[in-house]
This record gives structure tokens, sequence and C-alpha cells, in this order.
């Protein structure tokens, strides 16, 4: 469906029954309905966001009516589009009705929704994040489906994690294991000659990744000639043959088994790839080049044996292959990283999707004419002395390191994401700043007169909690890995932990509402309020109902929220009670509309 | 920036310049003027090439009436490529200051294999093939041939370029061996032969010491070079053996029996040449008697590699009578195949000098010397003449007619050794016998006569007085450079104890010891763990990295090293080294580091830069001596001691600390740069080996970092790290200026001439 789209020219557009219509022309595409008028000084121009389209009805062939598509969005209003006959009505209709469909699904996902500017994918990511983490999907049910938060204030605290990094983040593939697949060693029984190899999908993928012929051989020979046990079994005896180094028995092996020769052979589809590679490699690093210029080593010539280079055992025999080669090899491989995507548990479809990405790789390593331009350019950079001249701008890049703008979007998101109130309150830089300059003056003059908590009350917590933690400890002091929550029943367990995340959620919102500059954070406080009295009272009624042995213990753990919520609590009441006593003065305070 | 060095104006590409960078221009003037040879030692990371460049390039622009040529030389490709790059950003700022006038045409020379473009030729698989596989297309009577037979496949880059004739010519600008690729490919034109064509034409020329010390090569290549060249030799600490191995041949039993299929391939076209055209042999002999043993001009497809000995050498005489014919001289070659067959047969070592070898083939094999000598003439004469062109297959022929050639020409400073088995390993009869060089001199002198100045250069040039004795030369100015620090951005350490304090070291009774291989695999393990980026490790000898490493193995060690950082080696086959190294770098980029294992004398060691965060840290385990039981090394340490008075001790010391210079030396590029070196061995506290490490070195070899056990270098590391990464004044503090400004200079030069005036 992804590009699709339909155009009419000569319909109209009406946005009430009664109204004539504006001929114009009409584009719709997966994302957005739009209606440009053909007199461009029209106003009637409209756009409409495929998602916000909650329903649609039509006029019917045959009735008198003539072609009308009715369209109804979320938001409540009607559209009426005029075609110039049905046919036309049909094609758009039917579109529609298929956006509508594979629309469906986010739209259960996100429950509610005031978010004119939310994009199919951002709900997606929504309803994933959701189903990933069950206790935000509690949350989400308890206070959005409840109302006391709407959806947007939800998310709002949550940015980092549909923010764009997280996006991709979520997406990053894990690396592989710095372990060699030689490293791979079997379990023995201790009793009989037999040994076992326990393969995980990751072992297999590295083993595909570093080994192509392998790789090759699998699509090749399973299922059809072998099973995959067999398949691995052979690996694994070709393995322990190199690990002998017994050239003669491995090639004697080889000889006889064909299949096993595979595993034995030099990997031609490597020394292939390498030989691609090797034209792509830096010029000042391509020692390759320099055998071309050394007529002094012409067969036979130069000096051989004065002792400079040491001599090796000849490696020309083919059934050996030497350590430092599949050191090389794997280093690469976990430098290329994870190329493919697939998380199967099934080993042929992962072959196969690593055959194919090389065969991309292939094909992109000979077209790409940038990469040896940059390659030069590159050059020619490393080329000049850095610090003889003027510092030059290097390509950087961003490092993943945490936003502190995160945490002020998350606190001030209320404010920033108000969606309608604030509408008509765009205030300039310079109102802005007045504002700021007064609070600066006020809070001069004043001085911080209102401390977020008070000493006493956060002593108390302090204290509380110390006692709360000594004394829990005097308890369990056997075990000191068994902590008191172990001992709750488990649904006791579950409601207790619930409760404060659920006040800390609350608590968060509540805190960061303040100062109430808006009348739209004045009503979210209040519902905030109600919300926590009713956990509050919660509190007492699971205090009350648990066991006496335990109570105790309870209560303990409780009282700390609480007296959260209590401070919460007195810093509402004495802040209505100086808005009231101000609004009464018939002074508005900052910013209050 | 520019300023004047006394009558030159110098351009130089930079807002900055290092005082050492300055003075070694002066120096560098100061030959030029004399129009002698010079000795410059100046450690790497001090920025030589551009200051050489910069001088040279303005010293040619301010003497219009008598250009000068650059004939730049340097042991690697890739090296040649960065002196290109470099060369680059110099001649686009004399352009932009001087505009056209400025221009120059500058070159870079390989081989086909890196300059052909034509994919047929290039699919062949190693540069010898690539050369036959172009001469198969290129070579006059293959072209001729073709006129008549159209299915011949010739090379339309070659003919392009041959049409093209007195016109194909490259315009002024620089170019590398990719600019060259694709200029030829633009055009039409053979890159490799243009290159060939514009040699003598171009203001520079950048390419390997080969093309000019080895006669094969050079004397194709190198030919019409006029006197007034200034040749550089770049990273020259290694000349002396370039310079042996440049004049050294050895035949082996396959070469014996590759040779004899050879000439049984040649009878075999003799016959055919016989029945068919008979007239070509004849005309051949009859050239060989007026006394050419080459028709004329040869047109560049047709060239093979050049006489195996030194020009001056060659003898200007007529072929002797007895190898004219055809059918007479493929006998001489049997009987010389013969004779080498039985000698190889030895069961003992063998030493001889060339003369008694000499005498000895004459009475038992009837080839007198001067047949031997005229071996090369012969061949590639009968060669041209049967129209071979699969020059590949011919090369056993051809190295033993190369052996034949020197054995005869040559008879001191050489000595032929016959050895029925390698030393070290004994028990695999693999009978060789070397004609081995000694004499470093022979080959260079060439060099040093016809062109009026030569520059010897490198970081690593200590003793500075041993290398004009090794090359028999006297170099107008001989002079050693100090690095001015802006802070110490080195820092040596030598480590002699494991954490255990158990000494280590890779002397011979010791290396195979389980406590030495532990503990350098501890040292290692701890040092990834704390230094950032790269850290390049080289070990004496591929056997023995190859032995320690799968000891790391085994014992978990390289486990623990790749937890930390991803783990690079080099390994005998260049492709899979240069596509390690591509790796290494990568994953340096990426940021989290990676270790190389390397091998010093070997490839990497030679060549490769670990700058910047390819390297923070080296660690040189062992001292990188030679085998000191290798007959053609103790050859020619006889002949240094008898012909320079140098001690064998002094040499082999030399010899293996300038190695261990050199790979340590990789990690500095320029002073904005840092890393630490690690001499893992108990030898290096000794002051007679230490002492032959460059003053550069030793000058931050603080005595405390002398004796230092695993966690005292641990220790030692962590504080140098956390210093390096602060920010620091670039140009230079406590009144040093390391640093230098137009401006300073100007006030340079003038507090000189008051000087002169006072």
């Amino acid at each position: 469906m992804a590009g699709e789209q339909v155009e009419k020219r000569g319909v109209k557009y009406k946005s009430s029954i009664k109204d004539p219509g504006t001929p114009g022309f009409l584009r719709i595409n997966e994302v957005m309905l739009l209606f440009v008028p053909n007199d461009p000084k029209s106003d009637s121009k409209l756009k409409l966001q495929t998602k916000n389209i909650k329903s649609h009805k039509y006029t019917k062939e045959g009735s008198n009516k003539p072609p009308w598509l009715y369209l109804t969005t979320y938001q409540g209003r009607n559209h009426i589009i005029e075609f110039e006959n049905y046919s036309d009505m049909h094609t758009c209709r039917d579109f529609v009705a298929a956006l509508l469909k594979s629309d469906e699904e986010p739209k259960k996902a996100a429950v509610t929704t005031s978010t004119e500017q939310l994009s199919i994918k951002e709900l997606e990511l929504r309803f994933k994040l959701l189903k990933e983490n069950s206790e935000l999907q509690r949350l989400h049910k308890q206070f959005v489906e409840s109302k006391v938060l709407t959806e947007d204030e939800f998310w709002a605290t949550r940015k980092k994690l549909l923010g764009k990094d997280s996006i991709r983040k979520s997406k990053q593939q894990l690396g592989l294991k710095s372990m060699m697949v030689s490293g791979i060693k079997p379990s023995t029984d201790g009793r009989t000659n037999r040994v076992t190899f326990n393969l995980t999908p990751e072992i297999i993928f590295q083993i595909f990744a570093e080994k192509p012929a392998v790789r090759q051989a699998f699509i090749n020979y399973v299922p059809s000639k072998m099973t995959e046990k067999d398949f691995w079994t052979k690996y694994f005896r070709a393995e322990y043959l190199y690990s002998t180094k017994n050239t003669a028995v491995a090639a004697a092996e080889a000889a006889e088994d064909e299949e096993l020769a595979v595993f034995l052979k030099p990997d031609e589809i490597l020394a292939r790839e390498t030989r691609q590679k090797i034209r792509r490699v830096d010029p000042t690093l391509d020692m390759e080049a320099d055998e071309g210029d050394d007529y002094s080593h012409l067969m036979d010539h130069g000096i051989q044996r004065d002792g400079t280079m040491d001599v090796v055992e000849p490696q020309n025999d083919q059934f050996k292959r030497s350590l430092l080669q599949d050191l090389n090899r794997h280093a690469a491989v976990v430098l290329e990283g994870r190329s493919i995507d697939v998380d199967s548990e099934d080993t042929r479809i992962v072959a196969e999707a690593l055959t194919r990405v090389k065969q991309v790789s292939k094909a992109d390593g000979e077209t790409t004419k940038d990469a040896n331009q940059e390659r030069l350019e590159r050059m020619s950079r490393v080329a000049g002395m850095e610090d003889l001249q003027a510092p030059q701008n290097f390509p950087l890049a961003p490092l993943s390191i945490k936003d502190p703008r995160d945490y002020f979007e998350s606190q001030q998101g209320n404010v920033v994401n108000v969606p309608r109130g604030a509408k008509g309150l765009k205030r300039n830089v310079h109102e802005a700043y007045g504002l700021l300059k007064d609070s600066i003056v006020e809070i001069r003059a004043t001085g911080l007169s209102d401390p977020l908590i008070k000493p006493e009350v956060s002593f108390e917590v302090f204290s509380s909690l110390t006692r709360t933690i000594s004394t829990a400890k005097n308890i369990i002091g056997k075990n000191p890995r068994e902590s008191f929550l172990d001992r709750l029943p488990k649904s006791t367990k579950d409601e207790v932990l619930h409760h404060w995340t659920s006040i800390q959620e609350l608590l968060r919102h509540f805190w960061s509402s303040y100062p109430i500059t808006t009348p739209y954070l004045h009503t979210k406080v209040g519902k905030l309020k109600d919300a926590m009295s009713n956990t509050y009272s919660k509190l007492d009624a699971m205090k009350e109902s648990v066991q006496s042995d335990l109570r105790h213990q309870i209560s303990l753990l409780v009282r700390p929220m609480q007296q959260a919520l209590d401070a919460a609590f007195q810093h509402y009441e004495a802040d209505l009670q100086r808005r009231t006593a101000k609004s009464s003065d018939g002074e508005r305070p900052n910013g209050y509309v | 920036m520019i300023f004047k060095i006394e009558d030159v104006t110098v351009y130089f590409p930079y807002d900055n310049i290092y005082p050492e960078q300055y003075e070694y221009m002066v120096e560098l003037k100061r030959t030029l003027d004399a129009k002698g040879h010079c000795l410059l030692e100046m450690p790497t990371g001090t920025g030589k090439t551009i200051a050489l460049l910069s001088l040279i390039t303005s010293y040619r622009l301010s003497r219009p009436d008598s250009p000068i040529k650059l004939v730049y030389c340097t042991r690697t490709v890739h090296e040649m490529e960065k002196t290109l790059a470099e060369l680059k950003v110099l001649h686009d700022y004399q352009v932009l200051h001087l505009g056209t006038q400025a221009k120059i045409l500058a070159i870079g020379l390989s081989s086909r294999k890196n300059l052909c473009v034509n994919t047929k030729v290039l699919a062949a698989e190693n540069r010898d093939s690539v050369d036959a596989a172009c001469r198969k297309r290129t070579a006059s009577w293959v072209r001729a041939l073709s006129t008549e037979k159209p299915n011949i496949e010739l090379c339309d880059y070659f003919e392009n370029y041959e049409k093209a004739a007195e016109n194909a010519l490259l315009p002024p600008g620089v170019y590398t061996l990719e600019d060259l690729r694709a200029f030829g490919k633009n055009r039409g034109w053979c890159p490799y032969f243009l290159a060939r064509h514009m040699v003598q034409f171009a203001n520079v020329i950048v390419y390997s010491y080969q093309y000019l010390l080895d006669p094969k090569v050079a004397g194709i290549i190198s030919k019409e070079l006029q006197k007034e060249s200034v040749v550089v030799f770049d990273e020259a600490h290694n000349i002396d053996n370039v310079c042996i191995e440049a004049l050294s041949v050895s035949v082996r039993r396959v070469t014996l029996e590759g040779a004899n299929r050879n000439l049984n391939k040649i009878n075999h076209e003799i016959d055919r040449f016989k029945a068919n055209d008979a007239g070509r042999l004849l005309a051949e002999y009859n050239r060989l008697v007026e006394g050419l043993a080459l028709r004329g001009d040869l047109s560049g497809g047709d060239q093979w590699l050049a006489n195996p000995a030194l020009p001056h050498d060659i003898l200007k005489e007529a072929v002797p009578g007895n190898i004219r014919r055809a059918e007479h001289f493929v006998h001489v070659l049997r009987r010389l195949l013969q004779y080498l067959g039985v000698r190889l047969d030895t069961e003992n070592v063998e030493k001889e000098s060339p003369v008694s070898f000499v005498s000895s083939l004459n009475s038992q094999a009837g080839i007198e010397q001067k047949t031997l000598k005229f071996c090369y003439d012969r061949l590639q004469s009968l060669m041209l003449t049967l129209e071979i062109t699969d020059t590949d297959e011919f090369l056993p022929i051809q190295t033993v007619c190369d052996f034949a050639t020197l054995v005869g020409t040559y008879a001191r400073g050489f000595s032929i050794i016959i050895e029925p088995y390698d030393e070290r390993m004994p028990h695999i009869p693999d009978p060789i016998l070397q004609l081995s060089c000694h004499d470093a001199s022979l080959a260079i002198k060439p060099v040093f006569d016809r062109f009026q100045s030569v520059v010897i250069t490198s970081g690593t040039l200590s003793p500075i007085d041993l290398y004009p004795r090794l090359l028999s030369f006297t170099p107008v100015v001989s002079r050693s450079f100090k690095m001015s620090m802006t802070r110490d951005c080195i820092c040596p350490m030598v480590l002699t104890r494991g954490s255990d304090q158990l000494p280590v070291s890779t002397k011979f009774d010791m290396r195979s010891d389980p406590g030495v291989v532990r503990n350098y695999g501890k040292l290692l393990v701890e040092m990834v763990s704390i230094v950032p980026d790269g850290v390049v490790c080289f070990f004496v000898s591929y056997s023995y990295m190859d032995g320690i490493i799968a000891t790391w193995n085994e014992t978990g060690i390289l486990k623990e090293i790749m937890q930390q950082k991803l783990v690079f080696i080099e390994t005998q086959d260049v492709v899979e080294t240069t596509l390690a190294l591509d790796n290494y770098r990568r994953a340096c980029d990426c940021g989290r580091g990676a270790v190389f294992f390397s091998v010093a004398r070997g490839k990497v060691a030679e060549g490769i830069d670990f700058d910047r965060h390819y390297g923070r840290l080296v660690v040189m385990y062992g001292v990188p001596f030679q085998y000191t039981l290798s007959k053609i090394l103790l050859a020619r340490l006889e002949y240094l001691r008898d012909t320079f008075q140098i001690k064998e001790g002094d040499f082999l010391t030399f010899d293996a600390l300038r190695q261990a210079a050199q790979c340590v030396g990789r990690v500095i590029r320029s002073k904005a740069d840092y890393g630490m070196m690690i001499f893992a061995d108990k030898r290096y506290s000794r002051h007679d080996k230490r002492s032959k490490l460059p003053g550069w070195i030793l000058s931050h070899l603080r005595d405390a970092h002398l004796n230092l056990s695993t966690d005292m270098a641990i220790h030692i590391a962590r504080e140098f790290l956390r210093k390096m990464a602060q920010p620091y004044d670039k140009t230079g503090t406590m009144g040093r200026k390391t640093l230098l400004t137009q401006e300073d200079l100007e006030k340079m030069a003038e507090t000189a001439v008051q000087d002169m005036a006072y």
C-alpha cells in the first residue's frame, strides 16, 4: 500500500450538506487526504491526516443523491466530498476503506488520542513499548484509561523512550562475541569417548559468518543430503582433524569423504571475497602493491638465507590452516558486526540470509565510486601535518551520551505539550523574557519562601528510611540476600510494588506541574490530587488487610510513600490557598491566564 | 608561509614550521649548492618529507636557468602515495602564490601490475604474469603479426598510446598511481608506458628504490635521467640491505628443473624456426658477430629486465664466438645447469669465492669466465629472436643466466655459499646455491657517480658515521637533528621483569621459557585494558610470534586480550596482512581500538605508520637480532671486518637496534601525536645495547624507566596517558619555541645577518 495514492479532478468539497461546495482537486495517499480548490483564493483547502478519519459513509448509486463521500474525523468534524460520478467515488471510497482497516490496529493500542500530530509510526512505537513493558502497561491502563492523565502527559515524561535515538537503539544489533569459534569446547560425559557440542544460534551464526564455505555447504547439503545433526558432526570432525595438526590423516579422510573434504579445503568463497576487498583497501596500506615493484626478489633473486627473514614450515599444504589466519578472520567478522536482521532459530534461514547479504555487499563494492573518492580525500587529509596548520573540521560521529535536555523536557513536557488551551497563547520572546525577569525579581525580594519539602518532613523521611533498612536487616540478618519483600505473599508484594511505581508516576507529574501557569495545569493537578488521595486510601486499606505479623513491616514500607504523598498534599493545599488569596486581590500570578 | 633561506625563497604549505624542519632545509640547501651528497638524520614525526619536497621544489624555482630534477625514492608503494599526496598539497600552495610558472609535472612510477588498466591483463595473478600478459599484447612482433591475423588480441590502451606517439603527454600536475590510471582510462592511453615515457620530462619522479638501485630495473627505467638531478632516498636506514639484495641471486633445485624445461622449450622453438624461418636465426648470428648484443632500439613492449650487472661493469664487446649460435648457447647452458646440479648435491656447507668457483666451473664444465659474463645478454637476444612473450614462464632460466653473469663479472665483494638445508630446519633438505653480495657500495656507486646530489635521510641513521663507510661515499653534509619537543610526547620504557620479578628476554636460552611467555602475555593483557585506541606489538621473528600466540591461545591469555580489543596479525601472506591492517585501522576508528601483532624486519615494520590513534603503545618484544648462525650473515660480517674494520658485534647490535628503533618509531608522526614505547627485554637495560638507539628516543628515556617490572610500567603508562590527554600549548612553553611562524623566521634571519656583521 505504501506509496499508493488516488487523485481525482473535478470534485467538490462541502463543509456541511448545505454548503454549495468548492470545486477542486483531491488526492488521497496513505498519510494524507488533500483537497486543493481550483480557485487559489478560496480558503476551503483541506488537509486531513488519514489516521484521523474515524469512519466514512457514502451515497448509494441509484438513490437520487449525487455521489457523495462523508468522512467523519475523530475530532468529530464532518467532511463531504462530491464526485463527478459514482465510479470516481467508489475508487476513493475503497481506498479510504482500506486505509481505515490498516489503521485499526495501532488505533486500538493508542486507546484514546487527542494527538493530531502523531504519526502511525509513533503510535506503533508506543504500542510496542507498552507490550514489552508490563509495568508500563499497567500504569498506562491505570492512569490513562481512568483519565487521570492524558495520553500525551503520560508519554511526555517518557520522551527518552520515544526519542529517535531510542528507535535506533532498539534496532541496534548485538555484536558478536569476541570468543573464537575454535574456542568451542565440547563437554564429555567422562566415561566414554563421546563428546557433545552445544551449538547455540549465536555460535552457528558466527561459524557461518567466519566460514562462508561451511555456510554454502549447509545450504547445499541440508536437508537434502544429510540432517543438520550429521552436518555439524562432520564439521566438528573436521575441526578436530585441524586441531590434531596431522595433515596426513586429514588428507586421507578428506579423500574418502567428499563432504568432509569441504570443511578441510581452503575456503574458496573467502579467497574470492579477499580479492574483492583488496581492491578497496587504503592505498597507504596496500602492501600488495609493493610486491609489484619488488624486482629484487624476482624468483630466487635477492638474499634468501641470511637470517633476516626466518623460515616457517612450508604453508602450501592445503590441509593446513594457521591460527593466525583464524584470528584475523575472526576479528574481521566481529568488526563487521551482525549484518543480518534475521532472528531465527532456523539455521537454514540464517545461512541464506547471510549469503544474500554478502552478494549485496559484493555488488556494492563494484559500483561504489564514492567510496573510492572518499578514500582519496581521506588520504590527502591525512597527508597534511595537523599541528602546523589551523585545525581542520573533521567529520564527527556523535557520541551517544545522554542528552541533558531530556531531563528538562520531561519536567516541562506538560507545559510544552499543552495541546489546546495554550494554543492561543503564543508568547513572543520579549514577553517570555519579561515574565522571567519578573519572577527573578520576585524571588530576589522575597527569597525562596516556599521550599519544596519542609526540613522536618525530609528529616523524618530520612530517619524512617534508615530505621526501616536497619530493622529489615535485623530481622533477616541471617540471610542477607533474602529481602523482606520476599517474605510477603506474592499478591501483596506485587501490590506494594505497583503502588510504589504508580505513586512515583503521579508524584512526578504532580511536581513537574508546578508552578501552575495555565488552567490546563490547574485541572491536571486537581485530577492528580484526586488520584493520589485515592491511592493513599488504598494503601491504608492494604495495611489493614495484611496479616498481623507482617503489618508492622508493611506499614514501615508504606510510610515513606504516604509521607511523600502527604508532602504533595500539603504543597497542594498551600498553593491553593495562596492562589485564592492572590486572585481575590485581583492580581494574577505569573503567566496565569 | 613564504620565507628566505639565503638566496632561495622557500614556499612551505603550512602556517607554521618546526625549528628542526628549518634547519634541515638549511643543510639541504647547502648540499644542493655544493652539488654534493648528504646524510641527514631527523626523527620521525618532524615532517621530513614535506621539508625536503618544499626546499627542493623551491630551489628549482629560484634557479630557472638550470632546473634540477628531483628523483625521490621510497621503499614502498604506499610511501610513494603518501609522498605524492604531500607533494600535491605543496604544489597547490606554490601554484596559488606563484601562478602557472610554479607548475611542475610529478609522477609516481610503478610496475605494470599497479598501473595497468586493461582488465584482461589485470586478471593475471601476480606481477610476473601481468608483465607477461602485457607483453603478449604489446610486443612488436605480436603487433606486426596482428595485421595479418585479426584474431590476435592487442591492448587498446597501448595501441592508442602508440597512435598518439609524440603527442601522448601528461599535462603538468601531480599524479599518484590512481591519478595516472584515471588519466589513462580517460584518454584511452596506457598509463604504464605513458608514465615511463614521461620520466624524461617530469620534474619530480617518485618511485621505488629498486628502480634506481637494482640494475635489472634501473637499466630500463632510469637510463635517461640527467646528471642535474637530486636523488633522495627516504627512510634510508636499510639502504645497505637493499643494495646487497639487488646484486644477490640464488639457485635452488626447482630453479634448475625449471631452467631445464625452459631450455627444452627453447630448443623446440629453435627447431621450429630452423624449419620455417632460418633467416632470422642467421640474422641474429650476424648481428652478434658484429658485436651488437641487441638490435638497436627496443620498443617499449619488447623490453624485459635489463642486465643484472651494474652498467659500467658490462663489457661493450662482441659476444664470444662459442655462444653465438643458438644451439651452442643452449648446450653451454645445459652444461652449466648440470654443473650447478652437481654442486647442489653437497652434504656440507661450502663457501667459495667467485674466482675459485669460476675456475672450477671452467675446469669441470669448460665454460670460461667471459662466456659466463655474456649469458644474460645472449639469452635476451635469443628470446627476442625467438619472439617469446610469456616471460614469466622463463624466469628460471633467466635466474640462472643472471647468476652466471654476476659470477662472471664480479671477483670481489661476493661469495658463493652452498647449503644443503636451512640451519634452523635441518630435517628438511632444501639445497641452495647462493651468490651473495656483501658490499653495499657496489650497487649504489653508479648512483653517486651519476647524479649531482644524493640525499640519504631517515629517522634512524645512528650511528651516522657508519653509513658513509658502508656505502663508501663522502658526504658534504652529515648531520643528525634533535627533535624539539613541545611536551614529552613519547614515553620509552625498558621492561626487564614481569610482575613476578622474573627477567624477560628473547635470548635464545630464555625465549621458550613458559615464564617469559606468560609474563609477556600478562604485560599485554594489562596494557590493553588501560591504553585507549591502537596497540602494536613487534616480535623478533615470525616463528617466534607464531609460537607465542599459539601458547597464549592455549593458556587463555589471548582470550583475555580479546575481551578488551580485537586482535589482528601480520602473516606471511601480504594480501591477508593488508586486509588485516585495513581492518585494524577501521577497528581503531570505531573507538575501542585493537591490537596488531607484527614482526620486526617484516613488511609492516618497514613501511606502515601507526600514528595518532592507530598506535598509542608499541611493545617491542625482545631484541631483533639477525640469526647469527646464518652463513651469509657470517660471510658478510667477515667482509665488513676485513674491508671496513667494523666489528661483528658492533654491526649486529647496530642492526638489531636500528630495527627496534624503526619499529617503535612508527607511532609518532607529528608533535601533536603521542605514544608509549616499551622495550620488553632485559638486554635493553645494558648500556652497550641501549646507547645504539637514536638520540631522540634516548633523550626521553629516563633513568627511572630503565629497569621496570610490569606493574611499574603500567603505573607509568596510566600517568603518561592522563598527562597527554590534557590540552597543551602547541607553540612551546618555557621560552623554547617548538613552532615557528613567519615572523619568527624573519627575526631569525635578521639576527643571523647581524651576527655575521659583528
